[in-house]
């Protein structure tokens, strides 16, 4: 997996990895990027351009550790990005499969697992809604108010089980889903618990090797805060 | 047919079945039983913790073999050295003594790591998927089945390895799609 730099040009990377455009946006570019490259574009935006490409690139690839997760970025926009991310999954990629799935039952026959993976999908959903209240409701405003002892085991053990749960959505539609369904909206289902959870455990590393490190740091050194 | 560690020759000749006993009993105790046919073995095989087969006895019966193919040693064949990618579980017409000992040696220290064979759940497996479908927590399974919470780990390891599934509510979904529970 290509590394990328401030010299890359962002319509590049984003061309070849579109799974990125959702992220470009909650780092703060949108589309229409031009011709640009990533420093430049960082630049013009007021954007920190170390700690965008550390999201991008720890995003990208499963194997990248960002080069220095503690010094490069302050840790307010890494609780500023998933917030952001957070938001995305509740007001866009939740209601978008669950909408999604209401028409794929609507639409398919009796005699199918549907339901049961439907009801699955809800188990999935709302303990991934649990987590990220807790996360944006009481994680995160105890970062903001320089609380750095805030419990984050809760967090880990949470999100792991949702990362597994959604990995297991989609081996049932792969592998155990049986009887007639609408293929075309069967499609539109998978692909979009696919995007979810590719996301999810992307972003699960964004707090497992930038946030989470950072937390670390600040507690060893007895820092407060987020600057 | 010993239940404590067998291994099971089947179909070779006499001679070929004398001295791979010689050489096991060489340096392990194991229990070694010998068939001359897969039709005689097929109704202890459950009871074989490890085979050494003949070629033709592999090729023909291939569904059995391929997914025990860790468990398995195979003797002869037309296949060149060079040919097979099974060459560090075969015995060929010109292997020496030192080959033969290292093969059957490898063999026979592979018993305690467990097969895994994707999809096929044993009995024990399915009382473990049963239980985990009930809500209960490895340390009331491993009362109930009188074993170890680490046995009843190893258990869950296994069941998400052959099933594909790694959370507790997908193997309680899974039970209950194929009438476990």
């Amino acid at each position: 997996m290509a590394i990328f730099n401030k010299e890359s040009k962002l319509a590049d990377v984003v061309l070849s990895n579109p799974q990125l455009i959702p992220v470009v946006n909650r780092l703060g570019v949108s589309l229409g990027v031009g011709d640009s490259s990533i420093g430049s574009i960082c630049a013009n935006a007021d954007i920190d351009s170390d700690f965008f490409l550390s999201v991008v690139n720890t995003f990208l690839d499963k194997d990248y550790f960002p080069v220095n997760p503690r010094g490069a970025f302050s840790l307010d926009k890494t609780v500023e990005y998933l917030e952001k991310t957070s938001r995305f999954y509740q007001m866009v990629q939740l209601p978008n499969i669950e909408r999604h799935f209401n028409s794929l039952l609507a639409r398919s026959g009796k005699e199918n697992n549907l339901v049961l993976l439907q009801k699955f999908f809800i188990e999935m959903k709302n303990q991934l809604a649990e987590c990220l209240l807790y996360e944006t409701e009481t994680f995160f405003p105890a970062l903001k108010a320089g609380k750095i002892n805030v419990d984050k085991e809760r967090l880990v053990a949470g999100y792991a089980e949702v990362e597994e749960k959604l990995h297991d959505l989609l081996y049932f539609f792969v592998v155990h889903l049986r009887g007639d369904y609408d293929c075309n909206l069967c499609m539109a289902v998978v692909s979009a618990i696919f995007s979810l959870e590719k996301d999810f455990c992307q972003n699960n590393r964004i707090r497992n090797r930038i946030l989470f490190p950072k937390m670390d740091e600040m507690m060893c050194n007895g820092n407060v805060g987020l600057e | 047919m010993n239940r404590d560690g067998c291994l099971a020759l089947v179909g070779l000749r006499a001679l070929e079945s004398l001295g791979i006993r010689s050489v096991v009993h060489g340096f392990s105790d194991l229990a070694v039983e010998s068939f001359g046919s897969f039709r005689e073995f097929r109704p202890v095989a459950d009871k074989a913790d490890a085979f050494v087969v003949s070629a033709d006895v592999f090729v023909g019966n291939i569904d059995y073999f391929m997914p025990r193919k860790s468990k398995t040693v195979i003797v002869g064949g037309d296949l060149g050295r060079e040919e097979n990618a099974f060459t560090s579980q075969m015995i060929f017409p010109d292997s020496d003594e030192a080959e033969i000992n290292a093969v059957l040696k490898n063999l026979i220290s592979s018993l305690g790591e467990e097969e895994i064979v994707p999809g096929e759940l044993s009995q024990r497996e399915k009382e473990v998927l049963r239980l985990i479908a009930s809500g209960k927590i490895n340390k009331e399974i491993a009362d109930d089945l009188c074993i170890s919470v680490n046995t009843v780990i190893t258990h869950r390891k296994n069941l998400s390895a052959k099933l594909g599934i790694k959370s507790a509510s997908g193997l309680s979904l899974y039970a209950l799609m194929n009438g476990l529970i």
